[in-house]
């Protein structure tokens, strides 16, 4: 932002204390660009944001798709983006039995969460009552949507890249002994050639959720195929530094000026 | 002579209790948990003796121990709820005892526990500290399970829900064996029977008369004598081995589907103890 001459402040989400009649922040700022960690916190703040009528990037609406798995899926599937077979089932005992006929592995994970917490990899039935009872019983009403899926065996890697508004400008392979591949669990970032069908795929399942600044993770089937995993909503990317050549703020801080 | 039964919700094992009272000429008097206040020098004087069947061990635990400080007599003891109450508790008291037990192992973080159910081998077993009717008991039968399971516990659960208690898997031949232990005798034997790794009646396990043998009766006495006595129902397993082990201790054990398969009131056996403990001194 600096080097662009943009004038910009930092707001730290602690701070922020929001009237919901005043459109305080309005006065100020013509763009408010979202890096909160919280997913909730962002939820809202931009809901607020966007309600006073002030751009924000990213949107409140992708923040709110992007930041449910429920609702990612949803749209994933409903523009023909391709993603692994999914149920949600609502009771310990529909979850049961769903996975029954789903076979086994399935994978169980919370609708709303990141950095790959409380992901299940459930490998028999014993498992998938454990589990299900431990977030029935535990967890609040959010941990009582069964968000189930079926377990794509991935070559011990998975491919993350970043789609700047129509620009998808890398993808890096995200390699790892354990099934669960996120850089923050100690995932491996590595190279990896941006094909066509991975700069295709990634751009619709960034425009599906409603486009903006998205990191789109693809997982490479036993068959050849590629699947849509997830599309989260304020990517980190100091892992992609060692793999990828590219000035990754400026392309941000770029897309985010033209936004204004 | 006055005895009151401090209960939550009236279930078919505090019907049959009331008239067991009834038939032997006593007045039960029910006090509802829900209602009840206790202050730190009494509440609930002129009670000769308090039966305490409170659906909540957290209740049990602290209306047991502020009733018998202030000198009441209670069945059970605060040492047999607060021991029984607690699988930890419960399993260190057996060890320390030589009362046989499947092997445990405690850890405190999520870290630690992986580390320590790697080295014991799979499948182990995982149990919340305080529970019954089964609820959280989670066999884990590898890695991927042992991961998500501790993660949830530690995430989701409360505080202690992160004292990770870890024991063996013990392979039952499709069944347990549940004694009922009143005042060191052993009252009724059942099996549960149950194709469920997890074979409490409240599951679905069917209850079938078990023989007493000398070793169940022998096991028996010493788990519940292990715990401080009173009116306990003590879970057995039994290893392909041929061993008997303790797995667990109720101190408020529900009986309702163990009375037609034994023919033994336990209700009457329970209210013929508590009407001797109102006569012994208190503190006994």
């Amino acid at each position: 932002m600096q080097e662009r001459g943009v004038e910009y402040d930092r707001l730290d989400e602690r701070d922020l204390a929001l009237w919901l009649q005043a459109n305080g922040l309005g006065k100020e700022y013509d763009l408010i660009w979202c890096r909160a960690i919280s997913h909730s916190q962002a939820a809202y703040a931009l809901s607020i944001f966007n309600g006073w009528g002030i751009r924000t990037v990213n949107s409140c609406q992708v923040v709110n798709v992007c930041g449910d798995k429920v609702l990612t899926s949803m749209a994933l599937i409903q523009h023909n983006v391709p993603t692994p077979r999914t149920v949600v089932a609502l009771s310990v005992e529909a979850a049961l039995q769903v996975i029954q006929e789903m076979g086994y592995p399935v994978v169980l994970k919370p609708a709303v969460g990141s950095w790959g917490r409380l992901l299940s990899k459930v490998n028999d039935r014993e498992t998938a009552e454990a589990v299900l009872n431990h977030k029935a019983t535990l967890g609040g009403p959010a941990h009582n949507v069964f968000y189930i899926q079926e377990y794509v065996d991935k070559p011990s890697r998975d491919i993350r890249t970043l789609v700047v508004g129509e620009e998808v400008v890398y993808a890096m392979y995200r390699r790892s002994a354990h099934w669960i591949t996120n850089t923050a669990r100690g995932g491996e970032a590595l190279p990896c050639p941006l094909s066509r069908k991975i700069r295709e795929l990634s751009s619709a399942a960034a425009q599906a959720v409603g486009g903006g600044i998205l990191a789109v993770d693809l997982m490479e089937t036993a068959d050849g195929r590629l699947l849509v995993n997830e599309v989260n909503h304020t990517p980190e990317f100091h892992g992609a530094a060692t793999a990828v050549d590219v000035d990754i703020a400026g392309k941000m801080a770029d897309y985010v000026l033209q936004q204004m | 002579m006055r005895v009151g039964v401090l209960c939550s919700r009236v279930r078919v094992e505090e019907k049959l209790i009331f008239q067991a009272l009834q038939d032997r000429g006593v007045d039960g008097e029910r006090i509802d948990d829900d209602a009840v206040t206790l202050d730190l020098t009494g509440g609930l004087d002129g009670y000769d003796v308090l039966l305490i069947r409170c659906l909540s061990h957290s209740r049990a635990l602290y209306a047991s121990k502020l009733l018998g400080d202030n000198g009441l007599r209670t069945v059970n003891t605060y040492q047999v709820i607060a021991t029984s109450g607690d699988k930890l508790l419960t399993s260190l008291a057996l060890a320390k005892r030589g009362v046989p037990t499947p092997r445990t192992r405690v850890a405190f973080t999520p870290q630690a526990a992986l580390e320590a159910i790697e080295e014991m081998g799979y499948p182990v077993v995982l149990k919340p500290l305080n529970g019954s009717w089964g609820r959280l008991l989670a066999k884990i039968n590898d890695r991927d399970a042992a991961e998500t399971i501790l993660e949830h516990k530690h995430t989701l659960g409360g505080y202690q829900h992160s004292i990770f208690y870890i024991q063996e898997y013990i392979e039952k031949p499709g069944r347990d064996i549940r004694s009922f232990v009143v005042g060191g005798e052993v009252i009724a034997a059942i099996y549960r029977h149950a194709p469920h790794w997890i074979t409490n009646t409240a599951r679905g396990g069917e209850a079938m008369a078990c023989p007493i043998t000398p070793e169940i009766v022998w096991i028996s006495r010493a788990a519940a004598e292990t715990v401080g006595g009173g009116v306990v129902a003590i879970d057995i397993l039994e290893a392909p081995d041929g061993r008997l082990l303790v797995s667990e201790v109720n101190h408020t054990p529900e009986f309702r589907n163990s009375i037609a398969p034994t023919g033994v009131d336990i209700a009457a056996r329970i209210v013929d103890y508590v009407l001797e403990v109102a006569t012994m001194e208190p503190g006994r």
